[in-house]
């Protein structure tokens, strides 16, 4: 970033020189130190996941979620800013909403994710505004089955398989890229994606977090929801056990290094 | 009890209720004025025939005697206008210099489609407030075209149209008569007689008839095509030979009798 | 409601739509009258709002053909958008909403009818209020209240195509023997995934009713 501190920084109304607008790729930024949060599409739902790190021992249980619903069909699980997050997923129940008064008919996760994309680019567009800090990912059931899709801060919206962000982004990538998502089932999953959150977690950085779970399958009446307690208690055990694994498989390789 | 002081500026508005009161007894108010008119048109086999009559009237007065209802809207389009007079001719010529515009823009010849849709938009919004009663008549790219719209917005695409309060004595004729693949004379002829239907079966309807042949990459404006109400000149001559009226001369008069005037002078 | 404007083009009408296994049949008598005055014999009130999507229209004929308008304009938005084609619900839905909210400037009764790849034939009216309805059947305008005892009598769930166009022909030439403001042809349109079929029963070829 060779332009960084010669002015071009400044404002999303310019450019740099390469053709890079900064602010944009700062918001990015804010995404990226964020905890980790994915989405798994596989053949009978969606699953969203979500590192949750508290900064506090404090902190109630199971409070400030980072899923959250959109529409009856429609999940939102964010990586980055919660205050842009929550300004997001009301504009997203808002256009749920008003396509439903229009059509009489759930909005379908394309459309949604277009609307919410051309929402996020229109705040980089002026030196007035700021673009949001946050990626969401959308998982949403429509009449062409599970969908999932990502509205990162340039607007830009993507459909996935898979899809994952926040810091530990890369390494939650690459064990998803492992999973045979079309094979899956929701129940697969779930405990996939615990595994994915505990692995991504990097303890030495962030010692408290809590894993956030919820789905859209026929087990939740085709309905955006938390998994029931029972669900999230077995994914983490799950998590926690292949954790442990990995860990003792490192210590055998470890073993026969030496 | 002192009664406030009457104000000496602003609205009134007492005659608001006895109006409405008025109006709901039966007593008709005061309305727009209507051309009585015959206007009509066909399809014939290479093109359009529009024909409109030539009488504007206000109540029972001929205002005009050869006045023009066949409006130009475009090179390929005319629009025959009955109904509020000052209502068609704005109308047609604000929606002309739209289809002007139009088809600046595009670098084409507007369609008569366009042109109708441009009409019953406009006359929708104004919810049959503008008296126009229109028969759209055209040829462009992709053939002939004939519409009726009415003052609310609706429109009719048919092969013969009539409109206007002669429109039953003209559509009397073109039921009997016309058909499909009328040649050029048949559709003029035919049309001639629709309006001269009108033009002496209805009160509102008179004078000439004017017609407009659109064809492929053509139009002919037939002005006074037929004049079957032409003045003729009277058989009588209304000069009198002097000395027709008989005076008094005011000085003969003294004692004289009366003479015949001396109009010498 | 707003009742007709003087001097304001009438469809005083019969329209009627009937679902079958694999689509729906509509059809409507073709006057428009203004007054006493038959101002088109041969009108067509079934209208086109897209492929496979057609709305029969009754009351104001000024209103109805700008609503059509509406609905089309905003059916082919949708398809652009979405990547395919709406359902006839959908359709149904923008009918109502416009019938809704300007039900105090509209007389306006609708039929919608239309076969999609999820729902196949379906049939929903909107009477003038701007309520929806899904029906089996449907029937509209003036010349409908003719006929419900018969229609009710006559229809069957699971008909067949021709069944329903039978039923259609007959329903609509009973309504327009006995209703003043009905008459004319019949149109008729055959709604299908293969596509729609478009059809006309001249005056002297209508089903013969036991006064003729």
């Amino acid at each position: 970033m060779t332009s960084i501190g010669t002015g071009y920084d400044l404002s999303v109304s310019t450019y740099s020189p390469d053709g890079r607008v900064f602010q944009v790729e700062y918001a990015q930024k804010a995404v990226d130190n964020s905890g980790t949060a994915i989405g798994l599409r596989v053949k009978d739902g969606v699953v969203l996941a979500v590192e949750k790190i508290k900064h506090s021992r404090l902190l109630v249980p199971g409070s400030n979620k980072r899923i959250m619903t959109a529409g009856r069909h429609i999940g939102v699980a964010a990586a980055g800013w919660m205050s842009d997050t929550r300004h997001l997923v009301k504009r997203a129940r808002d256009e749920a909403h008003h396509y439903h008064s229009v059509y009489k008919a759930d909005i379908p996760a394309k459309i949604i994710a277009e609307r919410m994309g051309m929402y996020v680019q229109a705040y980089t567009l002026y030196s007035s505004v700021r673009p949001f800090g946050v990626s969401t990912i959308l998982a949403c059931v429509d009449t062409d089955g599970p969908q999932l899709y990502m509205v990162e801060p340039s607007g830009q919206f993507t459909g996935y398989r898979g899809c994952a962000a926040g810091k530990g982004k890369q390494a939650a990538k690459t064990e998803i890229e492992k999973l045979k998502l079309e094979e899956l089932t929701v129940r697969d999953a779930v405990k996939e994606a615990a595994r994915i959150i505990y692995a991504a977690h990097d303890e030495a950085k962030d010692k408290l977090f809590e894993l956030e779970l919820s789905w859209i399958c026929a087990e939740s009446g085709m309905l955006h929801a938390h998994v029931p307690a029972d669900v999230l208690a077995e994914a983490i055990q799950h998590a926690e056990r292949s954790l442990d694994e990995d860990d003792d498989d490192d210590d055998e390789m470890e073993d026969e290094d030496l | 009890m002192a009664l406030p002081a009457e104000a000496s500026t602003g609205f009134k508005f007492d005659n608001v209720k006895r109006n409405q009161l008025l109006g709901d007894k039966g007593y008709k108010l005061p309305t727009a004025t209507k051309t009585g008119t015959t206007i009509v048109g066909l399809i014939f086999k290479d093109g359009v025939v529009l024909g409109a009559d030539t009488r504007a009237t206000a109540g029972t007065i001929v205002a005009d005697k050869n006045c023009e209802k066949i409006h130009y809207l475009a090179p390929n389009m005319y629009c025959c206008g009955a109904g509020t007079a000052a209502d068609t001719e704005f109308t047609t010529s604000m929606i002309s210099s739209q289809l002007a515009l139009h088809s600046l823009n595009t670098g084409r010849e507007a369609r008569v489609v366009t042109a109708m849709t441009m009409l019953k938009q406009y006359l929708f919004r104004y919810q049959g407030h503008i008296g126009a009663a229109l028969v759209l008549g055209g040829y462009d790219v992709t053939g002939p075209h004939l519409f009726t719209i009415y003052p609310h917005g609706s429109t009719d695409k048919l092969p013969f149209v009539t409109m206007g309060s002669g429109s039953l004595a003209a559509m009397s004729v073109f039921e009997s008569r016309w058909r499909e693949g009328l040649s050029r004379e048949e559709g003029i002829e035919l049309v001639k007689d629709a309006i001269e239907a009108g033009v002496f079966n209805d009160l509102g309807s008179g004078s000439n008839v004017d017609v407009c042949v659109l064809t492929k990459g053509n139009v002919e404006y037939l002005r006074g095509y037929s004049r079957p109400n032409e003045r003729v000149f009277k058989e009588q001559s209304y000069k009198f030979a002097p000395g027709t009226t008989e005076f008094i001369d005011p000085a003969a008069a003294q004692g004289e009798d009366a003479t015949a005037m001396d109009v010498s002078a | 409601m707003a009742s007709l404007k003087p001097g304001e083009a009438n469809l005083g009408t019969t329209i009627m739509a009937v679902k079958f296994d694999g689509g729906v049949v509509v059809g409507a008598d073709s006057r428009t009258s203004t007054g006493t005055y038959v101002a088109n014999r041969v009108t067509d009130k079934l209208t086109k709002v897209h492929d496979r999507i057609y709305c029969c229209r009754s009351g104001s004929a000024a209103d109805t053909q700008a609503i059509a308008d509406v609905v089309n304009y905003h059916l082919d938005l949708y398809t652009a958008q979405h990547g395919g084609p709406p359902t006839v619900s959908v359709a149904a839905s923008l009918f109502q909403e416009i019938c809704y909210q300007n039900k105090g400037n509209l007389s306006a009764g609708i039929i919608v009818a239309g076969w999609d790849k999820h729902n196949g034939g379906s049939v929903f009216e909107i009477p003038l209020g701007g309520s929806l309805h899904q029906q089996q059947f449907a029937i509209g305008g003036s010349g409908s209240t003719y006929i419900y005892g018969y229609c009710d009598k006559t229809f069957r769930p699971g008909m067949s195509k021709e069944e329903c166009i039978q039923f259609v022909k007959n329903a609509v030439s009973l309504a327009m023997a006995r209703d003043g403001s009905s008459g004319g042809v019949i149109r008729l349109a055959v709604i299908t995934p293969d596509g729609v079929e478009r059809t006309v029963v001249y005056g002297d070829r209508l089903p013969t009713q036991y006064s003729d």
